[in-house]
């Protein structure tokens, strides 16, 4: 009894005004950001083809000079199918993600490890 | 492959080499996503990257890349699952982490070359370390 008293005293002292919500959802300034969002942290395009090119280049047995974004990982880079399946492990790393084996298997170039990576939602 | 490190135990044999080949690879990925677990278990983050306990890895399977029967390939297969499923379950130290995959290809663990192999058994023993 003395907390529900309590609680409808403080609430009536309480408001948030209603002008300021809206003005900071609708200002310019934040645009669409969505905070505390999963859905809008997505990331573009630009960043995962320089955190794949990253992680490509820093395997040790690839020449980072000939590294570009549209290499093959076998036919290009001289890697080998092991060596395949190690450069996708370390990008799983890096994204933080876990690409189910078919289609891990399907990953042999940097456009397709990109194109995998960028239509990933879980990529982070 | 999952369940199998839960529940070590052999599985059927593989039909062709290109079973082996594919299982090969089911293997080298347990292995790889079972790393940072291991990098947890032992506290090895600062002796080695999971990156190079990755190649290392990648390398001790290359070392039977000669092998072209499925049978051979499934018993090697299952000597590295129980390998793995032992350094998961924490059955093992960190010295043994450290010593034959960290250090291991540098120093400890030592693979005679060609030019050993006119030396007796005792210096060969000798040589080696307890790591092999």
């Amino acid at each position: 009894m003395a907390s529900s008293a309590l609680r409808s005293s403080i609430l009536r002292r309480i408001r948030i005004p209603v002008s300021q919500t809206l003005t900071l959802n609708g200002s310019t300034k934040l645009g669409s950001v969505r905070f505390m969002s999963s859905h809008d942290d997505h990331l573009d395009k630009e960043e995962v083809t320089a955190r794949v090119l990253d992680v490509v280049k820093s395997f040790p047995k690839v020449d980072p000079a000939k590294v570009t974004p549209d290499v093959h990982f076998q036919k290009d880079l001289g890697l080998d199918s092991l060596d395949t399946v190690e450069v996708v492990m370390a990008l799983e790393e890096e994204f933080k993600l876990e690409i189910p084996d078919k289609e891990a298997d399907k990953i042999d170039s940097c456009p397709l490890a990109i194109e995998y990576v960028y239509n990933h939602p879980m990529a982070g | 492959m999952a369940h199998l490190m839960k529940n070590l135990k052999v599985p059927p044999n593989s039909t062709s080499r290109e079973e082996a080949r594919k299982r090969t690879f089911d293997f080298f990925r347990l292995a790889c996503r079972s790393i940072p677990n291991i990098m947890e278990i032992y506290n090895l983050d600062d002796v080695v990257t999971p990156s190079q306990l990755r190649s290392t890895v990648a390398s001790e399977i290359r070392k039977n890349a000669h092998v072209t029967n499925p049978k051979v390939i499934d018993m090697l297969l299952f000597k590295g699952m129980e390998e793995l499923k032992n350094f998961v379950d924490h059955a093992k130290q960190r010295h043994h982490v450290i010593g034959q995959y960290v250090v291991g290809r540098k120093g400890l663990v030592q693979d005679l070359g060609p030019k050993d192999e006119g030396i007796s058994n005792f210096l060969k023993n000798f040589y080696s370390s307890n790591y092999s």
